[in-house]
């Protein structure tokens, strides 16, 4: 009978859990016909079997249910949420009845009166007008009957000693390998043996297995939840759950059960917003909370999305101010990210007053501690004002997993494989350790982390047999955002662990996480990495080291940025000579007899075009030549070398030199004098009586050239004094003339806004009011020019 | 019948009766494993048909000065609150019945003793202490220690 009676707890418990997740989806989709079919079969069948184990108050209840939904699907009766919350209201009992029957005392006396009462139809109600199209398909409700068939129910205690038996086997067959090889036995013996311990690891394998169940058994709840919850806020919540069909270790499921209703609950009261400022934030007034897993690696990843108003990284800041969490210097050191993790801070709540809901002192830190502790992470993905997502991840299994042995001091303990970042040698080459201040600390490739001895953390003397040179060092991140170096003596190997939780009292310590029998047979402690850290009293957290670093770098790029480069070269004469980077156009290679003497200084020409070289004279002999184009953003200068050196960076200290020359002053680079050139003085001396034409000088436009003097003679003084000339038949290709020379006396199309000059042949103006200027009269025109449109040089 | 049937061992230097109700069984210890940073009183792991007990020393429980525990000694097995311990015993001497009621502890104890102590009770011409292997799980250890 007891065996009995525990079957339909059981699955009673099961039924009604499923129950009200069905009733609730049932609601917000009436026509759903299967889902109807569904909830009536679950209450069906409590009936049922109470019915048999003559407890008549859940027959009653199950009853009643179960004759209100029958006249639904016979179409008498509307769905509506009254009829819903009549069901929910008997589920709700039934609950409670179940909860009294496990104590042993059997159906408590009661009266169960208002419930049912609650559930009769008022049939002269104004029925709903809107009919439900139901069709009468109840040959269904056998085949599903059948389909339980397919499987049955294990109490959990039988799972559990199936696998602690398949363990033993597992160390009997340990054992029993290694005296098969030690006594040398025949082959054929070792490979019937091999082939018994394949399937021993197989069926190791399928207990494992038989331990997972359906996360749609932890989401079962969750539809009523956001129901009721929505319904005491006044809040309009579309509730929306998939990847159902994941499998997560059972142990794991009781672990995330209560995180997982309490971030469900924080945002329906807190992540949605009222009804009115949905309006006002231009959303719709069904806010949509989905609830989805899925399965990455051995990870099952959970994540509780909501369309509502999102974190507010300032808010939680201003938040975590006033509650003293962080001071207001720290807030102002926080990037977004930390901003938003200081909600997983102890005594920290979101909500602007406490609600009977959300404000229950379980805070989001209990639920980070509660995932850390099987090894979990929480993270959040924030869209503020539009919604926020908070993900869960956790290990598949928890009772076995990956870990790595290692030793100290003669001990061996278990480091889960997952929570391992690194393994290196202390001796490495890209580690190096520090004694800093009495700590330790490792630098892995530029990264620092907090070095701890797994010997001094455990108070134990380092064994005399192990050596101090041969330490390795495991990198371990016990947690999103944390991470730290740990020293142990040796590292062992890795294999698959079963882990069992250890005796409270050693769980007390906070150093283990349980305990594992390896293959060896002999118990070894699993360590628990972050109890560890708090062990030893040191902040781990990346985020203050990263975000110096990151803060470093930026640092370091910003004064890369404003610190100049200086180019070091060989010049002609040998010497080492540097120029800054800036002012070097680039590099040309020419040949030798590309340069030319001309009105006493060197030019090149390089390609149509040509520049003046710094030279005293044209270089002896043939070859090729370095050249490095000088540019002040004008014009081109080039400066002949023998070689490139370098590029550095240019020191701060530079010795100036006494007088203004080729050489601006003398500084160090790498130990070595250099002297820099100074490319003012350089351009100084070559911008005089130069005439490089560029888009800043204007254009003079001839008119009236009817025999070419302007073209022949005007023309090249023009140039000669910084100006661009097109004859009237060029189409203008400079763009329309800054100034237009009128050579002829007759008027030429004048086009507006451009002034004109009119050139005379005779000397003598015409009269009082001519302002034509003789054309022979170059200080008289290059004047007119300089007043009409400026530019130009006299 | 069970209720009187008692376990006489030696432990913590001390010839004690114990509820066989109370016992899981009595084992031979295979290797034992240290753990270290745990309380003083436990004496280590070990590991018995795939399960992990955890050893317990009784003479730090009362106040005495820890002996180690060494493989092939014998222990008292116990379950609490479903996890498994072994008390460390010098000497396993007898399982029997014992027909003598149990009797309040009259005279003063060591403190240590005391607070694992439930009764007394005559067994063979002596007076034994009848303690519940529990409290020397549960107990925070004696601060003489």
């Amino acid at each position: 009978m007891d065996d009995l009676l525990n079957d339909f707890l059981a699955e009673t418990a099961e039924i009604l859990a499923e129950a009200g997740g069905a009733l609730v989806a049932w609601e917000a989709d009436p026509g759903d016909r299967e889902r109807l079919d569904a909830i009536f079969r679950l209450v069906h069948t409590i009936k049922g079997s109470s019915g048999f184990l003559s407890l008549p108050r859940v027959t009653a209840l199950a009853h009643a249910a179960e004759d209100a939904l029958d006249q639904v699907r016979r179409g008498n009766r509307p769905a509506d949420a009254a009829l819903v919350t009549g069901v929910l209201g008997v589920i709700d009992r039934l609950t409670q009845l179940c909860g009294a029957l496990g104590t042993g005392d059997g159906e408590p006396a009661g009266d169960d009166g208002e419930v049912i009462e609650a559930l009769a139809f008022a049939a002269d109600e104004p029925a709903s007008p809107e009919p439900i199209e139901i069709q009468l398909r109840r040959e269904d409700d056998l085949a599903a009957e059948l389909q339980a068939w397919r499987s049955i129910r294990v109490p959990l205690p039988l799972l559990d000693s199936v696998m602690t038996g398949v363990t033993d086997i597992v160390l009997a067959r340990n054992e029993f390998a290694r005296m098969l090889r030690e006594s040398g036995a025949d082959p054929r013996l070792i490979a019937s043996f091999d082939r018994l311990s394949d399937s021993i690891a197989g069926m190791r394998q399928s207990v494992s297995q038989m331990r997972m169940q359906r996360i749609d058994k932890l989401f079962a709840p969750l539809p009523r939840i956001v129901r009721d919850l929505a319904q005491e806020l006044g809040k309009k919540v579309k509730f929306v759950a998939s990847g159902g069909e994941v499998e997560l270790d059972r142990e794991m499921m009781e672990n995330i059960r209560d995180p997982l209703i309490h971030i469900v609950r924080n945002a329906v009261d807190h992540g949605i917003e009222p009804l009115d400022q949905r309006v006002a934030a231009g959303k719709g007034v069904i806010a949509t909370l989905s609830v989805s897993a899925r399965q990455s690696g051995n990870q099952i990843e959970i994540e509780v999305r909501d369309d509502g108003r999102g974190l507010s990284p300032d808010a939680l800041v201003a938040k975590a101010i006033a509650a003293r969490i962080v001071t207001a210097t720290e807030a102002r050191a926080l990037s977004v990210k930390d901003k938003l993790e200081l909600i997983f801070r102890p005594g920290f709540s979101t909500a602007a007053k406490i609600t009977s809901i959300s404000g229950r002192g379980v805070g989001m830190d209990i639920v980070k501690a509660n995932l850390e502790k099987i090894g979990g992470v929480v993270e959040l993905r924030n869209d503020e004002g539009r919604g926020l997502a908070i993900v869960l991840r956790v290990p598949m299994t928890l009772t076995i997993i990956s870990g790595l042995m290692v030793r100290a001091a003669g001990h061996y303990f278990a480091i889960p494989r997952g929570a391992v970042r690194e393994i290196l040698l202390e001796s490495s080459d890209s580690a190096r350790i520090d004694r800093v201040g009495g700590g330790e600390l490792a630098t892995v490739r530029g990264e620092q982390f907090p070095l701890l001895r797994l010997e001094e953390i455990l108070g134990l003397k380092p064994g005399a047999d192990e050596d101090a040179e041969d330490r390795a060092i495991v990198i371990v991140r016990p947690g999103q955002g944390q991470s730290y170096a740990l020293s142990v003596a040796a590292i062992h190997d890795h294999e698959e662990l079963v882990i069992k939780p250890a005796a409270p009292l050693i769980m007390a310590t906070g150093l283990y996480a349980g305990t594992t029998l390896p293959d060896n047979g002999r118990p070894v402690l699993l360590l628990d990495v972050q109890g560890l850290l708090a062990a030893a009293g040191i902040d781990a957290s990346e985020a203050g080291r990263s975000h110096d670093e990151a803060e470093e770098v930026e640092a370091e790029a910003v004064a890369a940025r404003k610190a100049a480069q200086l180019l070091l070269f060989r010049d002609t004469g040998g010497r080492v000579r540097g120029v800054r980077l800036s002012v070097i156009e680039r590099v040309e290679e020419v040949p030798a007899l590309a340069l030319f003497e001309s009105a006493g200084t060197v030019h090149a020409q390089i390609g149509d075009e040509i520049f003046p070289v710094h030279a005293g004279r044209l270089p002896e002999g043939a070859g090729m030549l370095k050249l490095l184009r000088l540019h002040d953003g004008q014009r081109v200068l080039c400066y002949p070398i023998e070689a490139v050196i370098d590029i550095v960076r240019l020191p701060d200290i530079v010795q100036p030199a006494a007088v203004p020359g080729l050489i601006a002053g003398v500084t160090l680079v790498g130990g070595e004098p250099v002297e820099l050139l100074d490319p003012f003085w350089l351009m100084e001396q070559y911008a005089l009586g130069e005439a490089a034409a560029g888009p800043s000088q204007p254009l003079c436009q001839l008119a009236g050239d009817a025999d070419g003097w302007g073209e022949n003679f005007l023309a090249p003084i023009l140039r000669g004094a910084g100006y661009r000339v097109a004859s009237a038949d060029d189409a203008l290709a400079g763009g329309a003339p800054d100034v237009l020379l009128s050579l002829s006396d007759e008027e030429g199309p004048v086009a507006d806004g451009v002034p004109v000059i009119r050139l005379r042949a005779a000397v003598a103006a015409a009269g009082p009011d001519d302002e034509s200027v003789y054309r022979y009269d170059r200080q008289a025109l290059l004047e007119a020019l300089r007043v009409r449109i400026g530019g130009g040089r006299s | 019948m069970m209720e009187k049937l008692y376990l006489i061992a030696r432990i913590a230097d001390t010839r004690v009766a114990l509820r066989s109700r109370a016992i899981h069984s009595v084992v031979t210890v295979g290797t034992p494993v240290e753990v270290p940073a745990a309380p003083p009183h436990v004496a280590g792991l070990f590991a018995l048909r795939s399960r992990v007990f955890t050893l317990i020393d009784p003479h730090v429980v009362v106040g005495l000065a820890p002996v180690t525990a060494v493989e092939g000694q014998r222990v008292i097995v116990v379950d609490v609150a479903d996890h498994g311990y072994a008390l460390l015993a010098d000497a396993i001497e007898d399982v029997c019945f014992i027909d003598a009621p149990e009797t309040r502890v009259t005279g003063k104890l060591l403190p240590g003793w005391a607070r694992v102590a439930d009764a007394m009770i005559e067994h063979e011409g002596a007076s034994l202490l009848v303690v519940d292997p529990a409290h020397f799980v549960t107990l925070p250890v004696a601060s003489a220690a």
